[in-house]
């Protein structure tokens, strides 16, 4: 079936002619109406997508070739509005508008939803560029009953109104037909109303809605899992579910397969024989010793992180492409606005649990300084990122429930303590909560694939390079003698106030470097039985609540400087030790052994 | 005729209406809600009110808290 689209009348002038740079396109429109899908198609380039508004919180460019010419894209975060009370990441786009970064905009909309785009259309006309306007999932719109008049709409605008279901690729050849007619568009001020009546008026006139209910599955999900007498329970099963792809599949079967199996069968003993021509000590140790760049970083970051993060983030790309995740706010937002947020809160949080770095540069979809702030000293505090989640799993897993519980339910308390003190201690206001919930569909393949092996490859590049890096510090740190000194020098805390074997210091050293590192040399430890369960349940626990990684470090000083950065460092350190302390004595003085 | 203004936050699941207006405060409330298209004429239906309140605006599901949905006043249909 092909998209009609509708050229406006010959007011136009053509915009793709020689020119001395690129013509740079931004695509803008509300959130999650699938921005990033048709960057994706215009340019070949892959951008994060998901099911759930603020996957896009920073701008992206890309080029695209448009019959003989290229042109620069560039994805905008969605925006509700680009006038009024704005939030961080829709300034982002206000300014780029603003400031002539874009000579062309595509406006993006979600068919459903004509009147508060066309609310939006109308304040990109004041900014008085030349215009299309892309109806995307045109195919969703109809199957619920609503109907535009595509041409119609573009002749009272001015403008091409193409229709699309981007991700089938459906209109994107009638797109880039149209950038050459694009034009000014004609709305609320060139007739004198406000962007309310003329939207209002316009969706009234282009738009019929017809009586048509979802399929009877669709529409009891979508009840059932908002509802709290069957969405706790469906909660419960999610988390179980993911329990039994990371913590079981992930942790226990494919790290066995790899960590055994590849590494302790074939690679290390190869690298070992190796390296027995080598003549030199250090470099053979250096190689394949106790802290060997095979045998130690290698295993790590191959063996046991990366079966992990691999199960972890396809879990999660199918939950973040169902459109889940946002309901999950429904019940959390009496728990988050104790805590100074609401439940919009509840998006960065469940990011974190994929990357905390990632997740603090989310904290921008929240509305008030305040939030932002609680939000990021939260991720950095309490919220295990992957890798770290699944050895913990691997480990408390295999010990006992209970001790997972009270890993989880330790971690969650002392988040909302500070929450709840933050939010009275700093200054500020928490904002309403309000919240779009994107409707729930079944994740593409394609999609959720493509994401994984992206995501794959981003912790490859990312965290296998920090992993050899970690390991040749530690290496020459044993080597010099800092690393005994080290332990000693730990060893009140480590072993007095924590009950831990003086090697656990190492571990934390490991841990500052990135989280999932600390982890997997406890997961080892663990492994060959130097640490006894409760010892395991405190060094988990001060792991987690330990600092962030350097990669979480840098992002929090980048989003919100360096002062706070520090200031959250030593707080989170000081509550990591603390609570590690008193979690130690009370289970020596209530002789819990797991 | 007979049309009742009733706060959102008053009505129980399945009821079906248009917005008459939204309360205006100092925060920005009011423009935050009209750019999610919750504004005068905007029909609505009240999906669930626990534990939070979740009600469909046009086409888009809203989820809101109370102190929100007591400022949106919406006239029932008959």
């Amino acid at each position: 079936m092909s998209c009609p689209h509708a050229i406006p009348d010959l007011r136009s002038t053509p915009l793709l002619r020689l020119r001395a740079h690129p013509l740079r396109i931004a695509l803008v429109g509300n959130p999650n109406v699938g921005k990033s899908v048709i960057f994706g198609r215009l340019t070949g380039r892959y951008v994060t997508v998901s099911n759930y508004p603020g996957t896009t919180v920073a701008v992206t460019r890309g080029r695209a070739q448009v019959g003989a010419e290229v042109c620069d894209i560039v994805d905008t975060p969605g925006v509700n509005a680009l006038e009024g009370p704005l939030s961080e990441d829709e300034k982002v786009t206000r300014d780029l508008l603003r400031s002539g970064g874009a000579e062309l905009v595509v406006q993006v909309a979600d068919a459903r939803n004509l009147r508060r785009a066309l609310i939006l259309t109308s304040q990109i006309a004041d900014f008085k560029l030349p215009m299309i306007l892309v109806l995307n999932m045109i195919d969703e719109a109809r199957g619920r009953g609503v109907d535009i008049d595509a041409e119609g709409l573009a002749v009272e605008l001015g403008i091409p109104v193409i229709e699309a279901v981007a991700p089938e690729g459906r209109g994107m050849g009638e797109l880039r037909d149209a950038l050459a007619t694009a034009a000014r568009p004609r709305a609320a001020r060139a007739r004198g109303q406000s962007h309310l009546h003329w939207a209002d008026d316009t969706t009234q006139r282009f738009r019929t809605v017809g009586h048509v209910t979802l399929g009877r599955f669709r529409e009891w999900l979508n009840r059932a899992v908002r509802e709290p007498l069957t969405g706790i329970p469906i909660l419960l099963a999610v988390l179980y579910v993911t329990y039994l792809v990371v913590g079981v599949l992930g942790a226990q079967t494919l790290v066995n397969l790899l960590e055994k199996g590849l590494f302790g069968t074939y690679l290390n003993p190869w690298a070992t024989d190796l390296a027995a021509r080598i003549p030199w000590a250090p470099a053979r140790d250096f190689l394949v010793g106790q802290y060997g760049l095979v045998t130690m970083g290698m295993t790590y970051a191959i063996a046991i992180v990366l079966p992990v993060v691999t199960t972890f983030f396809l879990v999660f790309g199918f939950l973040e492409d169902s459109g889940y995740i946002p309901r999950l706010a429904i019940f959390s937002d009496r728990l988050f606005r104790a805590m100074g947020l609401n439940g919009k809160a509840v998006l960065p949080m469940v990011l974190g649990l994929g990357c905390d770095t990632m997740a603090t540069m989310t904290t921008r979809i929240l509305a008030t300084p305040k939030e932002r702030l609680i939000a990021i000293l939260l991720l950095a505090l309490g919220v295990p990122c992957s890798a770290q989640l699944a050895t913990i799993m691997g480990i408390l897993g295999g010990i006992s429930f209970l001790a997972l519980a009270t890993l989880f339910g330790v971690v969650l308390t002392q988040m909302v303590l500070v929450g709840f003190l933050a939010a009275r201690a700093l200054p500020g206001d928490r904002s309403d909560f309000v919240m779009e919930l994107p409707p729930l569909r079944v994740p593409r393949l394609r999609n959720l694939l493509t994401k994984t092996v992206l995501r794959v490859r981003w912790y490859l590049g990312e965290a296998v390079p920090l992993f050899l890096i970690g390991t040749a510090l530690l290496f020459v740190l044993d080597r010099v003698g800092a690393l005994a000194a080290l332990a000693s020098a730990a060893r009140p805390i480590v072993t007095g106030l924590l009950g831990l074997p003086p090697k656990a210091a190492e571990v934390f050293v490991m841990g500052f470097l990135r989280r999932d590192y600390g982890a997997a040399g406890l997961f080892l430890m663990a492994r060959n039985g130097s640490l006894t369960h409760v010892q395991a349940v405190v060094a988990l626990t001060v792991m987690t609540l330990f600092v962030p990684c350097v990669a979480n470090f840098l992002m929090i000083v980048k989003e919100r400087g360096l002062r706070i950065g520090l200031a959250i460092l030593a707080f989170v350190t000081l509550i990591a030790v603390g609570t590690g302390a008193v979690l130690n004595g009370a289970l020596g003085a209530l002789h819990v052994s797991f | 005729m007979s049309r009742s203004e009733q706060p959102l936050v008053q009505l129980p699941p399945g009821t079906r209406g248009r917005v008459s207006r939204v309360t205006r405060d100092l925060t920005g409330r009011t423009e935050r809600l009209a750019a999610l298209g919750v504004t005068r004429g905007a029909t609505v239906r009240v999906l669930q009110t626990f534990p939070g309140i979740v009600f469909e605006c046009d086409q888009t599901e809203l989820a809101v808290e109370r102190t929100v949905a007591g400022s949106i006043l919406v006239e029932l249909d008959v």
